[in-house]
């Protein structure tokens, strides 16, 4: 910042940013990598260079890798501050400082070699650097992008403590350093892409989950319901049930004295579900579905059949687990 | 509907007589909203044309079971196949095998094929033994021992090389008291464990009408499940505890319900049928796997038939799967 020349401003506020970023790029991937374990229930769902290791290698060093990451990315954080809060100060460890910029240049360096021998290896695999987000097969822009962060380490060596850029121009400048320098880096991540279509994407109807509670709310919401509402003789369901786009839930009802039920076809979708409705008599022969014996007001009828559904169904499946795990003959046993 | 979900718990199964009229209704409740469009109707699958049973008495010439119409004498011919672990003579049925025989259409009564105490394991690897492994195919069925005789062993570790907890496996072989002895896999294992598979790809648009894939067979639980097909994505909304294991490479399966109406089609014979959802595939999701029995199919395991409907449609219980195309729903989709 006290360089006289523009240029050799830029450069120092260039290689000033360095471990910041480099720090943010390294807790980044630390968080998208747990965040994939974390849905995939395993921290054995493998992805990346640990696919070039052999079975029993690939869990401890994803998790070697992983915690690596988040501690060098701290590491780069924590040294990076200064001993007092005026611009120029030198760094309260800086022999730390060095060790930290040095290692993440090393991580880079066998970064970019690892996804160079995994593409020539394992051409179908993605790298796995930001998780989920990195499947696509590793292409020239990923490896380009750990060369590039391991010249940004290796220029931070000797950059100093943190300090906030003097307002006005400098501040707008620094600021631009750091817009362009993240660009430059996006266009470098075929992650960024990939983040982008999540962000907008949507399930088709037929694969979205949506939970039954939001069905059963937006059903008696509608007009439909309000049209049958008076003739539905139970608060809770007696059967529901879903196909593709639709989730079909249907109602004992009472129509001129014969039993019959109320079918409602509500579509699968978060806002404004379309929904249809028919009355479909009961067989002769068969009697009407008992109503609950206490109907609960229609708010806590919602949840409490819900809650009580899935108390129910939690309750068996820990009961079938039970007794299948139990009640399983030993191998040696069977044999 | 706490009841009903309750019952449900492991599909059609268990289900009571109650919750199977209650399934039964749906298709009439669901036309009273959304009208079927023409086309056959669910009925028995098992039609005359294939048998399964259990044998009564077998002598070179005459095979008599007993199946569920009572006791029924077939003829055997000299061109009459038997699969007992291995091709084999008519004579290597006994009394007390349990069969499924297929019919030769004309003239009637006469035995076509015979599979003898066929059995088939398909799920995670629990436990390892010298002998075997232990096998849990799913929430609601008992685990699985499996023996694997020193003759197919090296038969089944090259097509499934990590017999190991936590893998999966799958295989055909003879089934005797209490397990089953492993003869032939039926497909090649994932290099993944079940836990580990890779995660489905976001579906970009609206999956097609019809779907094609890989057909399977299993071992009914019961007399319900003997009718319908296990399906691989039932709504977990609503549907039974058989729900499939987390996470697969193969392209995502549209949500139905226990119920549901599917028609399946056999694309190696052009034999189709309409089969109602009787319970979730539990297993099917995970093994992404072709099948070449005509031609290479897509991947993916679309339907898990019950062995003597697989057989009414052309399948080789011994081959493991078919070519198949499931199509479902008369009510059009992509309307959200």
């Amino acid at each position: 910042m006290t360089t006289p020349g523009l240029t050799a401003t830029v450069l120092a506020d260039l290689r000033d940013l360095q471990p910041p970023v480099i720090a943010g790029m390294l807790m980044g991937g630390c968080a998208a990598k747990l965040s994939r374990v974390l849905r995939a229930g395993s921290l054995d769902a493998g992805l990346g260079p640990t696919e070039l290791f052999p079975l029993r290698l690939r869990r401890p060093l994803a998790m070697l890798m992983c915690a690596f990451e988040l501690c060098l990315g701290l590491a780069l954080v924590v040294t990076l501050f200064p001993v007092g809060t005026r611009q120029g100060v030198p760094l309260f460890a800086p022999r730390a400082a060095t060790g930290a910029r040095v290692a993440a240049a090393a991580f880079f360096l066998v970064a970019a070699s690892a996804l160079i021998e995994l593409r020539a290896r394992r051409p179908a695999v993605g790298c796995g650097c930001f998780g989920d987000l990195s499947t696509r097969p590793v292409g020239l822009r990923s490896i380009a992008r750990s060369a590039v962060l391991t010249v940004a380490a290796l220029t931070s060596i000797d950059s100093p403590a943190f300090y906030l850029p003097p307002r006005g121009r400098g501040a707008v400048l620094f600021l631009g350093i750091l817009c362009a320098e993240i660009a430059a880096i996006a266009v470098m991540s075929p992650e960024v892409g990939e983040a982008l279509v999540r962000l907008g994407y949507s399930d088709p109807c037929e694969l979205r989950r949506l939970p039954a509670e939001r069905t059963l709310a937006a059903l008696r919401r509608s007009r439909q319901w309000r049209r049958h509402a008076g003739a539905i003789t139970a608060d809770l369901p007696v059967d529901m049930w879903r196909e593709l786009c639709w989730r079909y839930v249907a109602f004992p009802y009472r129509s001129a004295g014969a039993g019959a039920e109320v079918v409602f076809a509500v579509q699968v979708k978060r806002r404004r579900p379309a929904i249809q409705s028919a009355v479909v008599p009961l067989p002769a022969a068969a009697p009407a579905e008992p109503a609950p014996d206490v109907a609960p007001a229609r708010g806590a009828g919602r949840h409490g059949a819900l809650g009580a559904a899935h108390g129910a169904l939690g309750s068996g499946r820990h009961g079938v687990l039970g007794a299948g795990r139990h009640g399983a003959m030993p191998l040696s046993k069977a044999l | 509907m706490v009841a009903q979900r309750d019952d449900l718990a492991c599909c059609v199964r268990c289900a009571g007589a109650a919750t199977a009229d209650r399934l039964a209704r749906r298709s009439l409740l669901k036309a009273g909203v959304h009208p079927p469009a023409a086309g056959p109707s669910p009925g028995s699958v098992l039609t005359g044309t294939v048998l399964a049973g259990t044998v009564l008495d077998t002598s070179p010439q005459v095979i008599t079971l007993y199946c569920g119409s009572g006791e029924t004498r077939l003829a055997l011919t000299p061109e009459t196949s038997v699969w007992k672990g291995r091709r084999a003579d008519p004579t290597a049925v006994e009394a007390g095998d349990s069969v499924v025989i297929r019919l030769l259409p004309r003239p009637r009564g006469v035995a076509d094929r015979i599979w003898a105490n066929a059995g088939r394991v398909t799920g995670v690897i629990v436990e390892r033994d010298p002998d075997g492994v232990l096998v849990d195919e799913g929430r609601t069925t008992s685990r699985q021992a499996v023996v694997i005789p020193g003759r197919a062993a090296s038969r089944l570790q090259v097509r499934f090389p990590r017999l190991e907890p936590g893998y999966l496996i799958d295989v055909i072989g003879l089934r005797t008291r209490g397990y089953l002895e492993a003869l032939i896999p039926a497909t090649s294992q994932p290099i993944y464990r079940a836990g580990e598979a890779p995660a489905p790809a976001p579906a970009r648009s609206h999956v097609p009408a019809s779907i094609a894939g890989s057909a399977t067979w299993h071992e009914p639980a019961g007399p319900a499940d003997a009718e319908g097909v296990r399906y691989p994505a039932l709504d977990p909304e609503s549907a039974c505890l058989e729900q499939p294991l987390n996470g697969s490479a193969c392209p995502r399966l549209p949500y139905l319900s226990v119920g549901s109406l599917l028609r399946v089609r056999n694309e190696c014979t052009g034999i189709s049928r309409v089969l109602p959802v009787s319970g979730c595939a539990a297993m099917a999701q995970v093994f992404c796997d072709r099948c070449v029995t005509c031609g290479t199919s897509p991947r993916g395991r679309i339907a898990d038939l019950p062995m003597a409907t697989f057989v009414v449609m052309g399948g080789e219980l011994d081959q493991g799967c078919f070519n198949a195309t499931v199509s479902m729903g008369q009510v059009a989709m992509g309307q959200a």
